[in-house]
């Protein structure tokens, strides 16, 4: 029975190339403890674990779908929806806080129309607030993928949006 | 043994033991939630802390810490009761006190607990959680807002259903327990998760709002489905039976059951019971008194004499087989027979001829302590389910191996390390042949296996199934053939399973035979843990064997005695209990016989297919309403009593086949009790049983091998091209037809279906639930499509249980089928 649901799950999601998982999997297939480089290098390739990629995960390498969602809901690091190309991280941490971090977050969500853990519609951007990223030196401290912006101020959002909105998606 | 001190008390208990089964061992209650003994200690709960004095009278849980020796343990200083009073108020903050209408009320063990500390106010406030509770499937209610997240529904399902629905979703406040995706509970439903569930979070939704759990009286029983003969305890209240309840000391398989077992009993109290005598007048069947119904039926069983014949279900208990027996013989008939004779040829022809037995040398209780297991297709997951949680512990806790041979892959397969060779349909038998003769070939097995007489004959006629040649036909290499032989030869302790039953013609006395002659080859007979079970079908299927209650002494077999009422040599026929127009090979055929023949009488539970077509119609009762004791495939006879007052007018075939003997002027027995007496004082391996020495867990019937080598006959399955092979088979859900009037299996699984490999349905352009029109030579039937990634290329599967829809239009009894598919 749940074969069948799987089968209708599928025809719900976006196309999605299963050739990659395939990969993934045929690479890490006999090592024992599998599941997490399997569900990092997915999540790598996808920037998301697409429900068919779980399933496509759960019948190779012999693991229950049920203890695949269990893995993927427990890590912060899994996605279960498609996330933005550029991540903005805004740290609510208490050096940033006190520095006024709140309006940093509010003048990101002005320009974007997007709350914590949110993803715009053109899957341009994922805002998230994080506890601390490790640079309270720089406070209040933001981040977009892997560059660090410090000494944020509402100015800096404005130029930080308009530059990156510049950038090309591909 | 480890010596250790709990509550001042000197105890000793085993050195694997953890501080909690030493204290349960020696009478002394611990409080826990999350503990099952069936199950790994886990640790959850924090209600079973204890102190320990040589850990500096720290806090620990004794359901996961080992004892020691000399350890010195307290149970409940005042200390220890603050604490658990404490958990129990964390987790009473967020489980609603919905008590009133919580069908776990009085037998949950948070309300209990919170009774037995006295919990009646809560120092801390927080919300209830919001959940969605899941009422998306008919059997198993999920509130997870009601959940203390003990984790015994995951590991169940994991540990030992091995289906693995439940986990933990999220993170610390967030946790729950659900499916993947959060989607609807979507599973085997086996209600495992509901038995031990120690609050109201899973609930069996048959038995909502029926009773309270106090009102319900409790009464023992034996499952009356397959023939693995788990016990059950029934919930009785107004003579009606409610539900199942769960008891973790019951039986070998601990209180553990499958779907059919849990939900299936509804069929007991099913307003389609029939409840009164029928007789068919002006081609009407028509209400009558008992005495007019046995009438009739007497005067037409004396008018017909030899031209007599008879036809009972393996449901029967022993006493009324026998008796059923005896009314035949009184009539001067031996035309008697059960499940359609090929369904127990591997006992009664294969065992019987192999062993001088016709039963399985070996138990269900060897498979746990085997170290290699050879399965004969994976449905013996599905026609005996609490075996397959054996085998499952097997494999996962004791690290057995497991192989199988199948021609498809199944649940099984996917246990770890589970090696499932898949072979083409109907090649089983040349397999175990080529294993055989791999064994003597390469000097693998016992030496004083050649002693056994037999031997110089089974080598010869083992000459052409040498791997290669097997392979070529079978579908498989022959390295896997060799390995397979060999590592079967090596492990020390192996065990054969293969199922049989009416869904599997093809496992008929020569796979007994050659199964036994691989078990004599490699030495695996007569140890502990080793040797070969035959599952059988139903749940009296080895004591209707053990009866003699089939063909024997120049007596027609069940097909030959449907070809006498064709041909009119048969007159009269009597079934109790079968469907034979859904469950035999050919339905065209069975109509045909039943039609012709001149009187049809059916003693029946339900108007059945069968028993709208006869005669007189005689309403009979269920397990739950006789006396009686049943055979289960391992040969345990176990004994039944009524839970409830017959249904109706109903009576027990018992009743019925006495009558009968008494107007044929014979003497009928007074009580099952009697007769039992008489099949102890007949039945080899039955001596010395009576109702008070088989108690509640059984006696295993005594077994007296005398191995001789068989040489099987084989007859190779020639394949038709351009068709697919269709095999018959059990579904999980049912068992035989008894099941379609459960309500539960009905709910989860209520129409067969053909299965069919993703590459077919690719091809053919089939999807999933299309209606298809399957034809064989026989004739053609539309069934919807299952497309699975368990077939293989070439391969459909259909479950044979289906009164509205037999498969048996196409089926005509061969091991495989020729059919085609069409849209």
């Amino acid at each position: 029975m749940s074969e069948a649901v799987a089968q209708q799950a599928t025809e719900q999601e976006p196309v999605i190339d299963l050739s990659l998982a395939n990969k993934i999997i045929d690479k890490y297939i006999d090592m024992p403890g599998n599941l997490m480089p399997v569900l990092q290098g997915a999540q790598d390739e996808y920037g998301y674990i697409p429900r068919v990629v779980a399933d496509l995960i759960a019948e190779r390498l012999n693991v229950y779908p049920s203890q695949i969602y269990g893995v993927l809901t427990f890590y912060a690091q899994f996605h279960l929806k498609p996330r933005g190309k550029f991540i903005i991280r805004v740290c609510v941490g208490t050096a940033c806080h006190v520095q006024g971090a709140p309006r940093i977050v509010e003048s990101f969500f002005d320009k974007l129309h997007i709350g914590h853990a949110e993803t715009s519609p053109d899957l341009r951007y994922t805002f998230e607030k994080v506890a601390c990223l490790g640079a309270c030196g720089m406070a209040p401290l933001a981040m977009v993928n892997d560059a660090t912006y410090g000494a944020m101020t509402v100015q800096k959002v404005s130029e930080i949006v308009a530059d990156y909105n510049q950038r090309p998606m591909k | 043994m480890v010596n250790l001190t709990i509550d001042d008390k000197q105890v000793t208990a085993p050195k694997t033991a953890t501080i909690y089964d030493a204290a349960k061992l020696n009478g002394i209650k611990i409080p826990i939630l999350c503990h099952d003994k069936k199950l790994k200690p886990f640790g959850a709960c924090r209600m079973c802390l204890v102190e320990v004095e040589q850990m500096k009278g720290r806090q620990i849980p004794a359901c996961t810490t080992p004892v020691t020796e000399g350890m010195i343990i307290r149970t409940s200083t005042p200390d220890i009761v603050k604490a658990r009073k404490m958990v129990l108020e964390l987790l009473l903050l967020n489980h609603p006190i919905d008590c009133p209408v919580c069908d776990k009320a009085g037998d949950c063990d948070l309300q209990n607990l919170t009774y037995e500390y006295k919990v009646d106010a809560n120092r801390f406030t927080d919300e209830k959680f919001h959940l969605e509770i899941d009422y998306t499937n008919p059997l198993i209610e999920r509130d997870m807002n009601r959940c203390v997240l003990c984790g015994k529904c995951a590991r169940i399902c994991d540990e030992i259903v091995s289906f693995g629905a439940l986990t933990f979703i999220d993170r610390g406040i967030e946790t729950k327990i659900g499916c993947e995706f959060e989607e609807a509970l979507n599973c085997e439903f086996c209600g495992s998760c509901v038995s031990v569930c120690p609050v109201g979070s899973l609930l069996a939704r048959p038995f909502k709002f029926k009773a309270r759990f106090w009102s319900l009286t409790k009464q023992k029983s034996v499952c009356g489905y397959c023939g693995t003969g788990c016990n059950l305890t029934l919930g009785v209240k107004d003579n009606k039976v409610l539900t199942t309840i769960y008891d973790e000391n019951q039986g070998f398989h601990n209180g553990q059951l499958c779907v059919r077992g849990r939900f299936g009993y509804q069929f007991i109290n099913s307003d389609k019971r029939l409840t009164k005598p029928l007789i068919r007048k002006n081609q009407n069947l028509v209400e009558v008194g008992w005495d007019e119904a046995l009438e009739v039926v007497a005067g037409r069983l004396r008018d017909s004499g030899a031209a007599s014949a008879a036809l009972a279900t393996a449901r029967l208990t022993n006493e009324e087989l026998l008796l059923f027996k005896q009314l035949m013989e009184s009539v001067g008939s031996n035309n008697y027979d059960h499940s359609a004779g090929y369904a127990h040829a591997a006992l009664t022809e294969g065992f019987a001829g192999s062993f001088g037995i016709s039963a399985s040398p070996s138990t269900i209780l060897d498979i746990q302590k085997s170290d290699l297991l050879l399965v004969i297709k994976t449905d013996a997951y599905e026609t005996h389910p609490v075996v397959g949680f054996e085998i499952n512990m097997a494999v996962k806790n004791k690290g057995v191996q497991l192989k199988i041979l199948s021609d498809k892959t199944g649940k099984l397969s996917k246990l770890p390390d589970a090696k499932t060779l898949v072979h083409t349909p109907g090649s089983e038998i040349a397999i175990i042949n080529s294993l055989a003769k791999v064994i003597i070939d390469n000097k693998l097995g016992d030496a004083s296996a050649v002693s056994l007489p037999g031997y110089a004959d089974l080598e010869k006629s083992l000459a052409d199934f040498t791997p290669e040649a097997v392979s070529a036909q079978c579908g498989l290499s022959a390295d896997d053939i060799k390995l397979l032989a060999s590592d079967y030869a090596k492990a020390e302790k192996a065990l054969i399973l293969f199922p049989v039953g009416q869904a599997y013609p093809g496992h008929t006395a020569a796979l007994a035979n050659a199964v036994a002659n691989l078990a004599l080859l490699a030495g695996k007979l007569g140890k502990e843990g080793s040797g070969v079970l035959c599952l059988s079908e139903k749940n009296n299927s080895q004591g209707a064997v053990d009866m003699g209650f089939h063909a024997a002494g120049g007596g027609l077999n069940a097909g030959q005695i449907l070809d006498g009422c064709a041909t009119g040599s048969i007159k009269t026929l009597l079934i109790a209990g079968e469907n034979p127009l859904v469950s035999y090979p050919d339905h065209a055929k069975v109509k045909a016989a039943l039609d012709k023949v001149e009187f049809l009488v059916v003693s029946e539970m339900f108007m059945t297919e069968t028993a709208a077509m006869a005669d007189v119609v005689l309403p009979v009762c269920s397990f739950a309403e006789k006396e009686g004791t049943f055979t289960a495939t391992d040969r345990r006879v176990q004994h039944i009593k009524p839970a409830i007052k017959k249904i109706g007018q109903s009576r027990s075939d018992f009743e019925i086949f006495g009558s009968l003997i008494a107007k044929m002027g014979g003497v009928s027995s007074a009580a099952p009790a009697v007769v039992f007496a008489e099949i102890a004082a007949s039945t080899p391996g039955y001596e010395s049983m009576s109702y008070v020495s088989l108690g509640d867990e059984g006696l295993f019937a005594s077994v007296d091998v005398k191995p001789v080598f068989v040489v099987p006959q084989t007859s190779a399955a020639k394949a038709e091209s351009g068709k697919l092979a269709l095999v018959t088979g059990s579904v999980l859900y049912h068992n035989g037809t008894l099941s379609q009037y459960g309500e539960g299996p009905m709910h989860v699984c209520p129409e067969g279906y053909v299965e069919l490999s993703r590459a077919d349905a690719a091809a053919m352009k089939f999807v999933e639930n299309d209606l298809l029109t399957i034809s064989s030579a026989n004739g053609s039937m539309k069934l919807k499509a299952r497309i699975t990634p368990r077939m293989p290329q070439g391969v459909v599967f259909a479950p044979y249980h289906f009164g509205a829809n037999p498969v048996n239009q196409v089926w005509n009894g061969a091991p495989v089928t020729w059919v085609t598919l069409a849209k």
